[in-house]
């Protein structure tokens, strides 16, 4: 008995061999097809819902033409073949000189009716069970290694590798983990946008932008998202979505809830600017915020030298109802930063007297010696005692204010690659590009924040509980209208840089929209 | 950042209102239609007037820019004189960010092609230029063109708060 081969392939798909006899008919290649492909037809469809598909070779090239000699038939359509046809005799008519691998017969199936059913692919190479690849694994980093200074939350590094990845915890943040969240909302549509997070093995502060996690796309003029390592997106996620272990009654915003509803009062809305507005604030802020615009209670360093400019963020930051500072220059940025207690510095890059860049490297080699936070190579070295003798005028007086390296977001007026890579070399962790886009702002200090707020464990949960206190109590884990009486009293300037002790009104700020 | 095509769309559609009345001023335009104003930016900070029918706030940013402005066309008049090309530089940056912040997109590519002819370099900075006149000249035009770019500014911006007719929202 005369074995031939046959190339078949599913539509779009890669062609395979099935071994047919010489009398074999079109009926025999579909029990053979469905054995192939079992996976992907075997399951949903029988041998006769099949329809087996050949397709001349004209006009294909010539070169893939084996027998030039030979002329080609039009009589020869492309056609569903009869289920009673000998394959061979088919082959031999079509493909005089035998059926080059391109050649491959078609096979075809009627869509799935069902609901039910998982539809086959077309192809068994974008077979089914390819779930999207969490990144499991993520190994101990030292982005944000165990505070050595800071009386909360103990944990030994190596038990956070114990942490279920169903449970994101706050622990997370403290010991540098960032497990992946497969259960939450805000890490699935997350991961839709951009890859994964990736990992590289450096403790230091510069990041090295791949482009596939630069967001360039038309959300907003000209204004690029860098988030570190693409990690800064986990921990934003965590920071919206997880449930801490030691304090169950943090709510869990929701994403979608507070697109509208972000710090933005409420527009005009009789005015088309005031919808466009708010079209742009759903289209660009799918996540990121907490409920009802409510910011952390964090202290921001605006240095801008533009009184315009600074006028502006200024009026933005109190709309956020964030404390904030300002400096005019470098030098005053840094001297005001070393009072200590700020979460996030807004760094305008050229400045008179000290630049933006500059004044980032202070603070970056400042934070190092007095070994704030990330710089030491592995979390046990960075122990106090380890720690070499700081000069005196290196010292920074109020050490207990520096949970943590501050975040330095940059504003650079260009949008050069080459400017973007100087300030993430020199030590700012984002960058955001001038004119500054409100939208990207506000996410840049809530995302930050949010990490910051997270870091300051302790100081967070005393705002917490002296908010819970005040409100009697009634604010209880995901109780949402809760967490909408925790408005902070903020904006104004502190005293001397000294971080001012959070207050909070219990006013219920009244719904918008 | 607007796209070249946008401005171009803009600029056609307007040519084509001045042509049909030719007498009108074209400030008529409601303000998203300007040309010369990145609107989505300087809505940012409308917005920020929330309900004050007065814009105070825009108000102040708007004219606190003007003072800005023209207080920098004076230095950079001076600096000509002295062929300061580094201070010319540092002037086109300052007002570049400012000019920038409120959406005046033709304002602010002038001030960068300064700041760039004042790092000795072309306009777009990409090359260099040796010559110390040729930068000079350059700037000089630039600083022309933008004041003539900045006094419409003013003109739509003052009638746009000061104007009568002019009740927005």
């Amino acid at each position: 008995m005369l074995n031939r081969k046959v190339w078949v392939k599913r539509p779009g798909g890669s062609p395979t061999i099935v071994n047919v006899r010489e009398d074999d008919m079109v009926d025999d290649v579909r029990d053979m097809a469905l054995k192939k492909y079992q996976n992907a037809l075997g399951r949903s469809y029988d041998a006769p819902d099949i329809s087996i598909k050949v397709v001349p070779r004209h006009p294909r090239p010539r070169s893939l033409d084996h027998t030039p000699g030979r002329g080609y038939d039009s009589q020869l359509g492309e056609r569903t073949l009869n289920p009673d046809e000998t394959v061979i005799r088919v082959l031999d008519d079509y493909f005089p000189g035998g059926q080059s691998i391109d050649e491959a017969l078609v096979i075809e199936v009627p869509p799935l009716p069902s609901v039910g059913r998982r539809t086959p692919r077309p192809s068994p190479h974008h077979g089914f069970g390819s779930h999207h690849d969490g990144h499991p694994g993520m190994e101990s980093n030292d982005y944000f290694p165990p505070m050595p200074l800071t009386g909360y939350s103990q944990a030994p590094p190596t038990s956070s590798s114990q942490i279920s990845l169903r449970e994101p915890s706050i622990a997370v943040l403290t010991t540098g983990q960032v497990p992946n969240l497969p259960g939450s909302p805000g890490g699935t549509s997350r991961r839709n946008v951009r890859p994964g997070a990736r990992r590289m093995q450096t403790s230091s502060p510069v990041v090295r932008p791949s482009p596939s996690e630069v967001r360039t796309s038309g959300d907003g003029p000209g204004v690029v998202l860098m988030p570190r390592q693409g990690r800064s997106r986990v921990n934003s996620d965590a920071s919206n979505t997880a449930q801490p272990v030691q304090a169950p009654s943090i709510p869990t915003p929701t994403v979608e809830d507070n697109s509208q509803k972000a710090s933005t009062p409420p527009a005009r809305m009789s005015s088309p600017l005031a919808k466009k507005f708010k079209e742009k604030k759903q289209h660009t802020s799918p996540a990121g915020l907490l409920p009802d615009g409510a910011v952390p209670p964090i202290n921001v360093l605006i240095v801008e030298d533009n009184v315009i400019n600074l006028k502006l963020l200024e009026a933005f930051m109190k709309r956020l109802k964030v404390r904030w500072q300002s400096a005019m220059n470098g030098k005053e940025a840094v001297d005001k930063w070393r009072a200590g207690g700020f979460h996030l510095v807004l760094m305008d890059i050229q400045l008179p007297v000290m630049n933006g860049l500059d004044a980032t490297k202070e603070i970056r080699r400042l934070e190092r010696v007095n070994s704030i936070g990330a710089f030491s190579q592995s979390p046990s070295s960075s122990s106090q005692e380890d720690a070499p003798a700081v000069p005196d005028e290196d010292k920074l007086p109020n050490s207990i204010l520096f949970k943590s390296p501050v975040i330095i977001v940059a504003l650079t007026a260009s949008s050069l690659q080459s400017d973007r890579h100087e300030a993430l070399a020199a030590g700012c962790n984002d960058f955001l590009t001038k004119p500054v886009n409100f939208i990207w702002l506000e996410r840049k200090v809530t995302e930050w924040g949010c990490m910051q707020a997270l870091i300051d464990f302790d100081g967070w949960r005393k705002w917490k509980d002296f908010t819970k206190t005040e409100n009697g109590g009634g604010n209880e884990g995901k109780d949402r209208k809760g967490f909408r009486n925790q408005r902070l009293i903020t904006g104004q300037k502190g005293q001397n840089g000294e971080p001012k002790r959070l207050e909070e009104k219990s006013s219920l700020i009244p719904p918008i929209g | 950042m607007p796209s070249k095509d946008t401005d171009t769309t803009t600029t056609t559609k307007e040519t084509a209102t001045e042509e049909r009345e030719s007498y009108q001023p074209n400030y008529v335009l409601p303000i998203e239609k300007w040309d010369f104003i990145d609107y989505g930016t300087f809505e940012q900070i409308l917005e920020m007037d929330d309900e004050d029918e007065e814009r105070d706030f825009s108000r102040a940013i708007v004219h606190g820019f003007m003072e800005q402005a023209e207080q920098t066309f004076k230095e950079m008049r001076a600096c000509l004189e002295k062929k300061d090309l580094t201070q010319l530089s540092s002037l086109g940056h300052f007002l570049k960010g400012s000019s920038a912040t409120l959406g005046l997109t033709n304002v602010k590519d002038h001030c960068e092609k300064i700041q760039n002819f004042g790092l000795g370099r072309d306009e777009t900075g990409t090359t260099n230029i040796e010559d110390p006149e040729v930068s000079l000249t350059g700037i000089r035009s630039a600083l022309d063109e933008m004041t003539k770019e900045y006094e419409r500014a003013k003109l739509h911006l003052t009638e746009y708060y000061e104007g009568p007719g002019n009740k927005q929202s």
